[in-house]
């Protein structure tokens, strides 16, 4: 790549001369660097190292306090494995990160696009939209709460009126409803995030591409597949990556709105790593190694981003 | 000692928590030299009300003593977290208020000294507030008050009605179906997947006979489907899945339920509503006759290890708090049972609305009691149990028993 | 013609509106609960509007909440100032000076995130505390930068790969050092994309409960987070308070907000992506 760059811009340049220069550039590259990695390295790599030990160890409430925790090998990875909630815990964590993501990202897609356009007060309304991020989570949860009551939540009396249901929806009291529910708070929780930074990345793309796009008689569909989509594709992933990384571990959104429940129906690995490090168990080695598994599993995706951000970056060079 | 422990922590190997503790194993517990000048104090009373009526506690007995308190407060969730991040940094506080049922899990960390090498005496209090303070035979932690639960109701809706306030289950469930209908009910409580809705579920368990040490018994499955049926029947709202107290509350003052279970530290907020007349009644029991029992609430005082002369300061401030006085200071401001059966007696003459509450506390149990440390566990399983029969998952027997299996599971 | 687009200018401010009073819907009823008793929106059918308001929430959080208002505001600041000093350059690095290694790089900063929070902030509560960085804004900041920082690189960068490279190969060759071209071509070219990360930053930070709740003691500095807890206990919740408080902390930083916003809008027609 780094080859492919240099030899765009210069082409004639002496090899001797190339040599210097590239080692200059990694020089700099690295100056620039430097904070960030020592950032990084100063205020990740103990806690990392840290729950990596713990979920090695049987890691009881005693071992705060005497700092003996047995080294235990995998032990806590099989138990966490084997344990009846695991199954219901994945299959939770999927439904919840892939049912976010998809709404979060097509919602704020299209309201980004909706926004790209000018209009009266537009930028005001956008900048609105932020609003619901300024809440403590503790009272935004709360309030939703309060609007999926079943008996006098808003939500059901707004349904009523418009005669869109019969009888009041179970929202937070069944285990079928419960997930859609701290589902949707997710969701409306999410889309700002996902609208502005999609909308800084649609004011990036030149309007001169549209312009000649229109000119050559394109659609406004096609405009969108052939130039704005793809010119998009950095920012779509950043998005859809860090989407996941922030969803696969939500924690506060679910608690306050059902505290995991009812009957363990919104129940994610996120929450239940927490459970059994603090509520009952006390299985910190456990708690210890359910987090180790989601670091794991964001690896794997992030293997996945990595591989297609190459590919974009191979398509961009060539 | 403590700061060389804390360079070590920072060496930034996780192991070098073991050297820390080689270092400064628990401090000597025997007093020796003056009592220290300051102590750090640590509560979870985050609430405007009970800060400030723990304050003023603390304020007397800083005057007292002559110790300068310095308090922290924490949201109550955050307690033991922060107790456990403390214990591991060898910053814990001198005086720590914790809620009874996880005393014994911090004391088992070893990090707590008993309360009788400060000379505190045990003599005059409840038996069950001992035991809720004890592990393995010592006293670790002592309240300077209580509470417990009973059934809270709406004067006005039952007259209406013409409901005496219920005294068994039959009647309980007669008077709550009689008070539903029309998007209210008869009765609310909190039923959440935590320690909060076994704490209200075990009056029903226990009053029925059934025992800890094994939850799938036939009286825990009879009590866990008298709850349901109650829920089944409409009587209650399915919403007491999501309810936690203060919403129970929340719903009884709307008028939403005519009654609830609720503790005793309702009553201020409920004697701020001018047009709500409310009256208090014991936990209606199974069997006419037989009394309720509830299990025993509230923070105990303990004494982390931090070294003597601190030591010796906490447990000055400690002993002012539980002098009479004082005691009955913060039972009054706080809604609180005293925890000494003499001052409880006078106190219950003194306010007649608590006085359920303080015979209640007579045959209250101490949760941890019969499983110590284990209790955490197996009330975990139980307030599954509780959400799986509530949401129509699983049977109340299937509930138990998966709730025996889980608790059994080491 | 003219009138047909502005028609439809307005047509879109219509459904902007609308888009708007949707999404935000959960936000106006909670203005409305902090107006009302406790427990008025649990009433069987619940009032739309706050007819017979109370101000009592507001009068309580403006009494004790203006201390962990400006902490708030102090820390979030800060975290943006921070998490921007480190992540611009980096950014700059990763996306412009392409080299072996980089994708590693950002392959650690995903990773990184991932680390649960409570296990984040046990470890950096034992570091902080023997630093003496326990109430100290230093160590909040430092503390919430561990969210932004990864999060601001990824995003600037991401905006960056779109900056075409001859841009900066141009002013290499006219003889700048790497540092002036950064400084002179690339953050104003990028003000839209370090405005973004910027305000999510602030967010963060405004958000974050965890760092806050175990870095403080509350005795000299307290984020809004936590003092907010001044009205949830264990055994009593003043939600009229709550939300009050709720509603007061999410004006000044409201108003911020905009103006960053604004300002981004003037930076971008004024400068230099359009070429």
């Amino acid at each position: 790549m780094t080859v492919l760059a240099q030899q765009r811009t210069e082409p004639a340049a002496p090899t001797p001369h190339r040599r210097r220069r590239r080692g200059g550039y990694r020089l700099a590259a690295l100056a620039f660097l430097l904070p960030a990695l020592a950032y990084v390295v100063l205020f990740f790599g103990y806690p990392l190292v840290n729950n990596l030990s713990m979920s090695l160890r049987d890691y009881s409430v005693r071992s705060f306090y005497t700092g003996e925790a047995p080294f235990i090998g995998w032990d806590n990875y099989a138990a966490v494995l084997r344990h009846p909630l695991f199954g219901e815990a994945v299959f939770n964590t999927a439904v919840f990160t892939v049912g976010s993501i998809a709404f979060q990202f097509g919602i704020g897609l299209a309201l980004a696009l909706f926004f790209s356009k000018r209009f009266p007060a537009g930028g005001l309304l956008r900048s609105l939209l932020l609003l619901p991020w300024l809440l403590p989570l503790v009272v935004s949860g709360a309030v939703w709460r309060w609007m999926m009551d079943q008996d006098h939540g808003v939500i059901n009396a707004a349904l009523r009126a418009l005669g869109l249901a019969d009888g009041p929806t179970p929202w937070l009291t069944s285990p079928g409803w419960a997930l859609p529910a701290v589902l949707i708070v997710n969701i409306w929780i999410g889309i700002p995030f996902n609208l502005v930074i999609l909308h800084g990345g649609l004011r990036a793309v030149p309007e001169s591409l549209y312009e000649a796009a229109a000119l050559d008689g394109a659609s406004a569909w096609q405009r969108f597949r052939h130039v704005t989509w793809p010119l998009l594709r950095p920012v779509t992933a950043v998005v859809l990556m860090l989407g996941l990384v922030y969803t696969i571990k939500v924690f506060d959104v679910i608690m306050v709105v059902t505290g995991g429940g009812p009957a363990n129906a919104t129940q994610t690995l996120t929450t239940w790593s927490y459970q059994l490090s603090f509520d009952g168990d006390f299985a910190f080695g456990q708690g210890a190694a359910v987090g180790n598994l989601l670091v794991l599993v964001a690896t794997v995706f992030g293997l996945l981003y990595l591989r297609s951000a190459r590919s974009s970056l191979a398509e961009g060079g060539s | 000692m403590s700061r060389v422990a804390r360079h070590l922590v920072i060496g930034g190997v996780a192991a070098s928590a073991m050297l820390v503790a080689a270092a400064c194993g628990p401090s000597g517990t025997g007093s020796s030299g003056e009592p220290a000048g300051e102590i750090a104090e640590l509560d979870y009373y985050a609430d405007q009300q009970g800060s400030q009526a723990w304050q003023q506690i603390l304020d007397t007995c800083a005057e007292e003593t002559g110790i300068r308190i310095n308090r922290q407060t924490v949201p109550t969730d955050q307690l033991l977290p922060k107790v456990l991040k403390d214990a591991s940094s060898r910053t814990l506080p001198d005086l720590l208020f914790t809620d009874n049922p996880t005393l014994q899990q911090i004391a088992s960390t070893g990090a707590l000294t008993p309360l009788t090498d400060y000379g505190i005496s045990t003599d005059g209090y409840y038996e069950s507030i001992i035991k809720a303070g004890s592990y393995e035979n010592e006293v670790y932690g002592l309240a300077p008050g209580v509470n417990g639960l009973a059934l809270i109701y709406n004067e006005d809706l039952l007259a209406e009605a013409g409901v005496e306030p219920p005294q068994t289950w039959d009647e309980l469930t007669a008077a709550a179906t009689e008070l539903s209908g029309g998007g209210k009910y008869g009765l609310a409580f909190s039923a959440v997947p935590s320690e909060e809705g076994t704490w209200q579920f075990l009056p029903f368990f226990w009053s029925n006979g059934a025992d800890l040490s094994k939850v799938d018994s036939p009286e825990a499955v009879a009590a866990l489907r008298f709850v349901t049926g109650l829920v089944d029947s409409g009587a209650a709202s399915k919403s007491v899945l999501n309810w936690n107290q203060n919403d129970v509350a929340d719903q009884f003052v709307a008028g939403n339920a005519a009654m609830m279970i609720n503790g005793s530290w309702n009553l201020a907020r409920l004697d701020e509503e001018e047009d709500l007349n409310y009256g208090v009644v014991p936990i209606p029991s199974p069997r006419p006759g037989t009394p309720p029992v509830v299990a025993l609430g509230g923070e105990v005082g303990a004494i982390p290890a931090t070294g003597p002369e601190r030591q010796e300061a906490a447990a000055k401030v400690l002993s002012c708090i539980l002098a009479e006085e004082n005691m009955l200071a913060w039972d009054e401001a706080h809604a609180y049972v005293p925890s000494k059966v003499e001052a409880a007696e006078r106190f219950a003459q003194d306010n007649p609305a608590m006085r359920p509450f303080v015979t209640q506390v007579e045959t209250a149990r101490s949760r941890t009691a019969a499983l110590g440390e284990q209790y955490p566990k197996v009330s975990q399983a139980l307030a599954t149990a509780l959400q799986a029969a509530l949401a129509g998952q699983q049977s109340p027997e299937e509930a138990l028993r998966t709730a025996q299996e889980q608790a059994g599971r080491s | 013609m003219t009138c047909t687009t502005r028609t439809g200018q307005w047509i879109r401010t219509a459904a902007g509106v609308v888009i708007v009073a949707v999404l935000l819907f959960p936000f106006y009823w909670m203005i409305n609960a902090s107006l009302q008793p406790s427990g008025s929106l649990l009433k069987p059918e619940p009032d739309w509007l706050p007819v017979d308001g109370t101000l009592a929430g507001y009068e309580k959080a403006l009494s004790t909440q203006g201390g962990p208002l400006l902490d708030s505001l102090i820390v979030a600041g800060g975290t943006v100032a921070v998490s921007l000093l480190i992540a611009m350059p980096a950014s700059y690095a990763l996306a412009q000076l392409r080299f072996r290694g980089a994708q590693t790089i950002i392959f650690v900063l995903l990773i990184v995130q991932m680390i649960p929070g409570i296990v984040m902030a046990n470890s950096l509560y034992a570091v902080f505390s023997s630093l003496a960085l326990i109430d100290d804004y230093v160590g909040l900041i430092l503390a919430d930068s561990t969210a932004t920082i990864p999060f601001a690189i990824l995003v600037v960068r991401a905006f960056m790969l779109s900056i075409p490279r001859e841009l900066s190969e141009a002013a290499r060759v006219d003889g700048a050092s790497y540092w002036r071209t950064f400084i002179s071509i690339i953050v104003p070219v990028s003000r839209n994309a370090m405005v973004t990360a910027g305000l999510f930053s602030f967010l963060f930070a405004w958000a974050d409960f965890l760092f806050a709740v175990t870095l403080t003691t509350g005795r000299s500095i307290e984020p809004i987070t936590v003092g907010i807890y001044r009205f949830i206990g264990n055994q009593s919740a003043d939600w009229n308070a709550v939300l009050a408080t709720a509603v007061l902390a999410s004006v000044p930083a409201a108003i911020l907000l905009v103006i960053a916003q604004r300002y981004v809008v003037a930076g971008v027609t004024g400068g230099a992506i359009k070429e």
